[in-house]
């Protein structure tokens, strides 16, 4: 189709606004009468019970309207994350969703907790009297480990979870409490077919509590209206499912629960489910007929909203000396915070993608959540498979190293392709790009030619490289309710309105959907406006996450626009005196018969005439049909077209300070087909960036209290641009998915995977060590050559 | 860490000379907190930190220069940014330290914020103008109710955070000699990332004679409560020929000079080892 716009490299429907900063985030809102909410959190202690709050002071500060302490919002418990909305409900059980969070806490169990909240004309005013709140607590003991928090005798979190186990595998779903699958011959699971393997690697693994430092703050404006309805703007990924747990929350019709999504600077999983939501809204509740704004500052983002799950991720493997893979035995034991928060979602995740991986005999892993006193886990970019890129791909590199196999090879014999099982199990591959990744990487990177180069390198400074492989998901049917509702109006000139509550975190989303409809179409595309995030017109959606939109999303868009597009054919047939199938409409809206262009109509013309002139008036009758047209589809996905993807690596390690600079990256994606490149490749960079993050700078720290000691980003270190390496993307679209729209596969998280694996083997190529605790700081490097006894000359 | 953006209150005064400012910290002494920049002042304030009155130098425009002459040598008004100084190309010629702790010096916004005397005046064992300058064995000038006082930097440093500065004394200048012949210097540090605070930072200034060393000055950072020398490595290098012995024998007498700690940007062990790599490269830069 010549006016075809997918695959093309247009601007961004959005990138006006962005540029120019007129585009307006939650944070920008000012409203008629707009009043400031300020959330007072528990900052002295990791766990406490709140005694007294004596908001005697705050009251007489200027401009204060009310304090809201504890009992003075709703008593109903409830859980930030939405598992309970995205799952079938017997899986719901397993999972256990615990609505044991409150607005304000008398029991505070990581310090920010949220105690109670001063509401004020002005944020000053605000900021001002919640200093001035006094708050007395009765300190109690803290637990920071899995270790401390399984103890016999120690606080118990919650009565639904005895010994502070969070989550496990489930026995109903996961015999054994474990999962993966038995050898096909013996029967065997995992390490019990050890003795069977001339080659065993395992190691103790300790991955990092990672933050999304996402762009915006997190914000919100919430306003209790004169008709009873309750609005949210908020910067959510998901403003649908939040929509309903609001109204839960709030004891209120969905039709007076109203929740608008605004321009959103990022999200990586942070903005899943409610964060300040509940915070808002209840202060909001509180004094009818104004709006109240709340937003974090970004110093509150580390001690209030969910981190990447930390833990101990230990792993085996074993082979044959020829390489063959006979079994991965596993256990991620990770640290949950103090709420029951993603439920073990990420613990079970980093499983599945072993489980998609490569095609062993048997695999089994398990995997368990503790509470802790810092703040819960939930959701960041990759959900599970960070931490398994770390864990697995290390070893599957020593194992090649041992064995004196190409790890390169190796990878392309044993990786799963079409018709193995993906990440879950019965649903099998579709496609499959990684040879072709692994080949244009190892091309494009000069693999092999640096390999020889380094293999007789000398002195102080050392080179390496590194290569991981990684599956991920398109959206994550059928372990959730992967579900998207688009309306596509049909406006009065031909011109089209799409409803679809589709979010676009910045990843390019609503370019990439608004180029899908112009091409099911045939129109331009600036003939097609997409509305979303309005609750009060936008269809159920499950939000942006899982990689999701293009994929599972992007068919709503399609089904709703072809459904538009055969009503206007099927209009046009009738004024035509023509058969559907004998018509054709070009780009520039003419419907006409095939092979016959003088019978034609324009689609205008019908879309006008169904509006405003369906009635001649002298003679009375009908003129053309009347009706306005729409489309619509409610899409349920039916697979999850995992991608694969290869990223090489090479670092330079400095062994006398230990430091790390990463030179170059080069990751390829198995895309399919890329529906809009430079969204594509701007996932892929931007993922490398956290990628590295975790491999070599990024974690929270804590004190022994359990008072975090780098919610800043002058102690928390992220790569910044000057530490990013040289990074070539490559988007590999030789396997479009037969069952994806338009064959494109995810690449919202995919990035993350392929640098951390492939530089924490870089590193250990450079050095001849390994290390087993991300992130790889410079301290661990020089620690770890100390206790080698090495000596680099 | 608090959780708020809202300064304390305070007020703010806003002289317009020297001897202005001089009459104000005269009147409020230990209440009053002198800013240029504000990017220290400024951000300690929303941690808590809080006098009663904070004058600002933003309209003493007398202390805004970067001065250099081959006789006085090199003079930074309060007011000079690090950008200021790092543009200076004297500075680049003549004192490399100097130039690449002002350059690498936190964020380009804060070197367009920040001065050179404020990194000085703060006392952060972590600072690195401070660091430079203590090898380049500048002096500061205050103004003071008694008349102008110079202090050598090697008596300014008195514990963490703690200096020489009376409560009513203004520091309108740093002083560094005049580059003699045959002078090196040079300045590096560690980071976690490139944008950061030094986790320990080290600068060197020499004089080199026919490849004997007749003076040093080494300064470290970040491995004390305060910026610091090391006398006994100065010592081993005065009179002798730089040689790969006489560096290996430097590295080897640094960890005991040191005092690190553990903290969230490393530990004392990192501290101490890389501080001897750190020092050798130095002065290695320097005479390169």
């Amino acid at each position: 189709m010549s006016t075809s716009v997918v695959g093309k490299r247009i601007p961004k429907i959005d990138s006006k606004e962005k540029v120019l900063g007129t585009a307006e985030y939650a944070g920008d809102m000012r409203m008629k009468g707009m009043l400031y909410g300020k959330v007072v959190r528990c900052m002295e202690y990791a766990h406490a019970r709140v005694k007294s709050i004596d908001f005697k002071e705050a009251l007489k500060v200027p401009g204060v309207v009310k304090c809201l302490g504890p009992d003075d919002v709703t008593q109903k418990g409830y859980n930030t994350t939405i598992m309970k909305l995205l799952v079938p409900e017997e899986f719901c059980e397993v999972f256990g969703e615990i609505a044991e969070m409150y607005v304000f806490n008398k029991h505070v169990k990581y310090q920010g907790d949220a105690v109670c909240g001063v509401i004020a004309e002005t944020e000053e005013a605000a900021e001002r009297a919640a200093a001035k709140i006094k708050i007395k607590y009765e300190p109690l003991p803290v637990v920071m480990t899995a270790e401390e928090s399984k103890k016999p005798g120690t606080f118990q979190f919650t009565k639904l979870k005895p010994g502070n186990l969070a989550g496990e595998f489930d026995e109903r779903v996961f015999p054994g409490k474990a999962y993966g699958w038995p050898d096909a011959e013996t029967g065997k699971m995992g390490d019990d077919l050890a003795d069977e393997c001339d080659l065993i690697v395992e190691g103790n693994f300790q991955v990092p509590k990672q933050k999304q430092c996402q762009m915006e703050n997190h914000a919100y404006v919430a306003l209790y209206d004169d008709r009873d309805k309750l609005h949210c703007w908020t910067s959510t990924q998901m403003p649908k499912p939040v929509q309903v747990l609001l109204a839960e929350l709030f004891e209120l019709p969905m039709s007076r629960m109203r929740v608008i999504q605004t321009v959103v600077g990022g999200g990586f999983g942070v903005r899943l489910g409610m964060i300040g939501e509940p915070h808002a809204c209840a202060m909001a509740m509180a004094v009818p007929g104004r709006p109240v704004k709340v937003e974090f500052l970004r110093e509150e983002d580390w001690l209030a909203s969910e981190t990447r799950f930390p833990g101990k991720y230990d792993m085996k493997m074993g082979f044959k000396k020829d390489g063959t893979p006979v079994f991965v035995e596993a256990n991620f034991c990770a640290e949950k915070g103090g709420y029951y928060t993603h439920g073990n979602g990420p613990v079970f995740c980093a499983a599945a993608f072993v489980h998609g991986m490569y095609k062993w005999r048997s695999m089994r892993q398990r995997g368990q959540s503790y509470f802790t006193n810092v703040v819960p886990t939930g959701a960041y970019r990759g959900y599970g498979n960070p931490q398994t890129s770390f864990v697995q791909e290390q070893l599957i590199e020593e194992a090649c190293y041992k064995l004196g196999l190409d790890p390169v090879e190796w990878r392309k014999k044993w990786h799963k392709s079409v018709g193995d099982e993906t990440w879950l199990k019965g649903v099998t591959y579709a496609s499959d790009g990684l040879d072709d990744c692994i080949d244009q990487a190892t091309k494009a990177f000069k693999w092999y030619e640096k390999k020889k180069k380094y293999a007789k390198q000398k002195g102080k400074k050392r080179r390496g490289i590194g290569m991981a492989v990684m599956n991920h998901t398109s959206g994550a049917w059928p372990m959730l309710l992967e579900h998207t509702v688009c309306t596509a109006k049909l406006n009065e000139d031909c011109t089209v309105e799409l409803m679809a509550s589709i979010s676009d975190l910045g990843t390019g989303g609503h370019t990439a959907m608004t180029q899908m409809a112009a091409d099911t179409l045939g129109w331009p595309m600036e003939d097609i406006h997409l509305k979303s995030g309005d609750s009060d017109i936008c269809g159920f959606d499950i939000g942006a996450h899982a990689s999701r939109t293009v994929y599972c999303a992007g068919p709503a868009i399609i089904e709703a626009c072809e459904s538009v597009k055969k009503q206007l054919l099927e209009r046009a047939a009738q004024l035509l005196e023509a058969r559907v199938e004998d018509l054709e409409m070009n780009s520039k809206k003419v419907i006409s018969v095939k092979g016959n262009p003088n019978k034609s109509i324009d689609a205008r013309d019908i879309t006008k005439q169904g509006v405003y002139n369906f009635f001649d008036p002298v003679s009375g009758k009908q003129i053309g049909i009347p009706g306005q047209i729409q489309g619509y589809s409610s899409f349920l996905a039916n697979h999850c077209s995992p991608p694969f993807g290869a990223c090489l690596s090479e670092v330079e390690v400095d062994t006398e300070t230990g430091q790390v600079n990463v030179l170059e990256l080069v990751n390829a994606h198995d895309i399919g087909r890329a529906i809009h490149p430079p969204s594509v490749e701007g996932q892929l960079e931007g993922g490398a960036q956290q990628g590295l993050g975790f491999v070599v700078s990024e974690d929270i720290y804590y004190d022994e209290k359990g008072l975090c000691l780098n919610n800043d980003f002058t102690d928390y270190k992220m790569p910044g641009p000057a530490d990013m390496p040289q990074a070539k993307i490559l988007l590999v679209e030789s396997a479009p998915d037969p069952i994806a729209p338009m064959g494109a596969k995810s690449c919202g998280e995919s990035a993350l995977m392929g640098p951390i694996g492939s530089v924490a083997n870089a590193i250990a190529d450079a050095i001849g060590i390994r290390f087993y605790e991300a992130p790889i700081t410079p301290e661990r490097i020089l620690k770890g050559i100390k206790e080698s006894g090495k000596i680099f000359q | 860490m608090p959780s708020s953006r809202i300064l304390p209150e305070f007020e703010l005064l806003l002289p317009e000379s020297v001897a202005e400012a001089v009459k104000l910290l005269k009147k409020y002494k230990d209440k009053a907190t002198v800013m240029a920049g504000g990017t220290d002042v400024i951000v300690s304030g929303t941690q808590g930190f809080a006098t009663p009155y904070v004058i600002s130098l933003a309209k003493v425009s007398e202390l805004d220069y970067v001065k250099f002459s081959k006789s006085g040598g090199l003079r930074i008004g309060a007011l000079a940014t690090l950008q200021n100084v790092a543009d200076t190309k004297e500075v680049k010629a003549n004192y490399p330290a100097l130039y690449k702790s002002a350059a690498i010096n936190g964020t380009p916004q804060t070197r367009n914020m920040g001065t050179v005397v404020g990194n000085v005046m703060r006392a952060s064992p972590s600072g690195d103008c401070a660091c430079a300058l203590l090898a380049l064995d500048a002096k500061i000038v205050f103004q003071g109710p008694r008349g102008k006082r110079e202090v050598a930097i090697d008596d300014f440093f008195i514990d963490y955070k703690k200096t020489d500065r009376k409560d009513d004394e203004l520091a309108v200048e740093i002083k560094v000699p005049a580059p003699k012949k045959g002078v090196v210097s040079a300045f590096n540090r560690i980071t976690r990332t490139t944008l950061d605070l030094s986790k320990v930072n080290a600068a060197v200034c020499l004089t080199v004679e026919k490849g004997v060393c007749k003076s040093v000055r080494i300064a470290m950072g970040a491995v004390a409560p305060k910026t610091i020398r090391l006398f006994e490595s100065e010592n081993l290098l005065k009179g002798q020929k730089i040689s790969p012995s006489i560096l290996e024998a430097i590295s080897a007498s640094i960890g005991g000079q040191l005092s690190p700690i553990d903290d969230v940007r490393s530990t004392a062990e990192y501290r101490r080892d890389v501080s001897a790599v750190l020092v050798r490269r130095t002065i290695e830069e320097a005479i390169a």
